[in-house]
């Protein structure tokens, strides 16, 4: 108990306050928001990249497949295009986002931003040839490009800004007019630093930015895979939902990049048919981690939709359907899983086992990586299937492991509803004495 | 017209609650307006609507939001997560009105 009580300090005097600081950091809010604006496209356009890559093997028998598989074969130019221009050059609109975002939270004109960050992104990543850009860093491989391309250009208008380096006009020009000459220093400044250190590496070291990003990145992008990485994320964002934070708003929005670099990644290599590399992806995170939110909280919503207890009754019901659609704060306000003694043990063991099962599983092939991005709004036995390009192997992985979780919350649900039961049997006790008591009076 | 406004992490989880403080607000003939929106849109909802609740989970972005809602002499608040959790519209109604009586 003492462990426990000292790290529940840890998370609310330590950790808590520096998720908070994190949280509303403005670049990590900018990060966040900027990615969701990426969202729609990423999710659609790999839809898209499945349907271009029929499930079936190459000498099917199965008429459908057979079909399918021609169709492609004799259109497949047609029907990637639409994946080309949504995922494959999702970095495009992730640098317009993140920078209109973080111009907005300065509360600078967000549209001329994210022009601007668009143009230093493509003067670094897309060195144009005979009239066309080639598009080769759009995808996956540009994301922290785009990413620092946003907030260079952004806070490099910031400081002109501030450092009141600008056209100035005479007084008589309306301030609409003014305005609208703002910009053109910010992008002078852009072609005279981001464009020579973008030739310098591609004289010197034969490197173009993006090559030269991913390259600094790679270490963090690898690391991502590994098991250790994976617990110690989830861990943290179990800790922080644990005092009530909502964990996966600053986690996640830390690890989007690397989800999306590494699905892109694994798109990529489907495409050409090659081998995935990344196992660690948004599809593995939500739908074999945390199975109906962060705890993997489902099997606890299960469980507590049959309990002999009213209060969890009415609560394990009322949090079912959101919890199929991986919305949890029903189930961990109500209950509540917040600061509950009883069931630390089992809301931090669940997604551990999870995390480790699904990684073997993952790992020796029995299940295969993710290569589409999905809503985290998806029912996990959907999203797993919908994530590993419909593969029903990936949904019954999840089944079992929503088995298991039931299972690890079992015998400590028992507990916390023998409490429960005990205190709703003291408050009838008291309700009835005092109605006793009232018709005493009468 | 009273205008609330709930904010949390997606505005998923409070447009459940939403409904429900509707539901209430018909039920006590309160005129009002009541809707759940993300974290990312804030700047621009508490410049229309009266007042704001936070969702519990995101409470650590309490202090900075509010200083943002008093540039328009506007308040955010915090759901009681009890309250929070078992989806209680009228609790949540009532402490909305608090917050726009002080």
């Amino acid at each position: 108990m003492k462990l426990y009580d000292s790290l529940i300090q840890f998370v609310e005097q330590t950790l808590g306050p520096i998720a908070g600081k994190l949280g509303s950091q403005r670049h990590i809010t900018a990060l966040r928001d900027g990615f969701l604006v990426a969202m729609p496209f990423i999710i659609v356009g790999s839809f898209i990249l499945i349907f271009a890559n029929p499930p079936f093997a190459a000498d099917t028998t199965n008429a459908f497949g057979r079909m399918w598989l021609d169709f492609v074969a004799d259109h497949r130019a047609t029907i990637v295009m639409p994946w080309t221009m949504s995922m494959g050059i999702m970095s495009l609109f992730i640098t317009m986002g993140v920078a209109y975002s973080l111009a907005r939270s300065y509360k600078m004109d967000p549209v001329g931003a994210a022009a601007l960050s668009v143009m230093t992104f493509l003067l670094v990543a897309a060195p144009e040839k005979g009239w066309a850009l080639p598009l080769n860093h759009f995808g996956g491989t540009g994301i922290f490009t785009a990413l620092l391309a946003a907030y260079y250009s952004v806070e490099l208008t910031r400081f002109l800004k501030e450092r009141n380096i600008t056209i100035r006009m005479p007084e008589q020009v309306p301030p609409a007019i003014a305005a609208s000459f703002a910009l053109l220093v910010p992008v002078l400044a852009i072609f005279l630093t981001a464009y020579p250190l973008s030739l310098w590496l591609q004289t010197s070291f034969g490197m173009q930015i993006p090559e030269a990003v991913m390259k600094l990145f790679a270490p963090l992008v690898s690391a991502s895979n590994s098991l250790p990485a994976i617990i110690g994320a989830l861990l943290l964002c179990q800790l922080l939902w644990f005092a009530g934070i909502h964990g996966a708003n600053v986690v996640v929005g830390i690890l989007s990049p690397i989800f999306l670099a590494n699905i892109a990644a694994n798109a990529d290599a489907y495409a050409a048919g090659e081998a995935l590399p990344n196992l660690f992806t948004q599809p593995f995170w939500d739908f074999y981690i945390f199975i109906g939110g962060a705890g993997a909280t489902l099997a606890l919503v299960i469980l507590m939709a049959f309990s002999k207890a009213t209060h969890l009754r009415s609560v394990g019901r009322m949090s079912a359907l959101p919890g199929v659609f991986q919305i949890n704060e029903p189930v961990m306000f109500g209950t509540p899983v917040v600061m509950n003694a009883t069931l630390f043990v089992p809301f931090v063991l669940a997604p551990v086992v999870n995390a480790v099962i699904a990684y073997i599983a993952v790992n020796t092939g029995m299940v295969d990586k993710a290569i589409a991005v999905t809503p985290w709004t998806t029912p996990a036995l959907i999203g797993a299937a919908w994530g590993a390009g419909w593969v029903l192997k990936a949904s019954i992985l999840t089944a079992l492991l929503l088995v298991l979780d039931v299972l690890i919350y079992y015998p400590f649900f028992k507990v916390y509803e023998k409490q429960v039961l005990a205190d709703e049997a003291a408050m009838e006790s008291s309700n009835s004495e005092s109605s006793a008591t009232q018709q005493a009076v009468a | 017209m009273k205008k609330i406004f709930l904010c949390c992490s997606a505005g998923m989880s409070t447009s459940m609650l939403v409904n429900k403080m509707k539901a209430a607000a018909a039920e006590q003939g309160i005129e009002a307006d009541i809707i759940a929106v993300s974290l990312a849109d804030f700047d621009d909802t508490i410049k229309e609507y009266d007042v704001c609740l936070l969702g519990p989970q995101v409470k650590f972005r309490h202090e900075g939001l509010s200083a943002q809602a008093a540039e328009y002499g506007k308040k955010v608040g915090v759901i009681d997560s009890m309250a929070y959790g078992m989806m209680k519209g009228d609790k949540v109604l009532e402490q909305a009105l608090a917050l726009l009586e002080d």
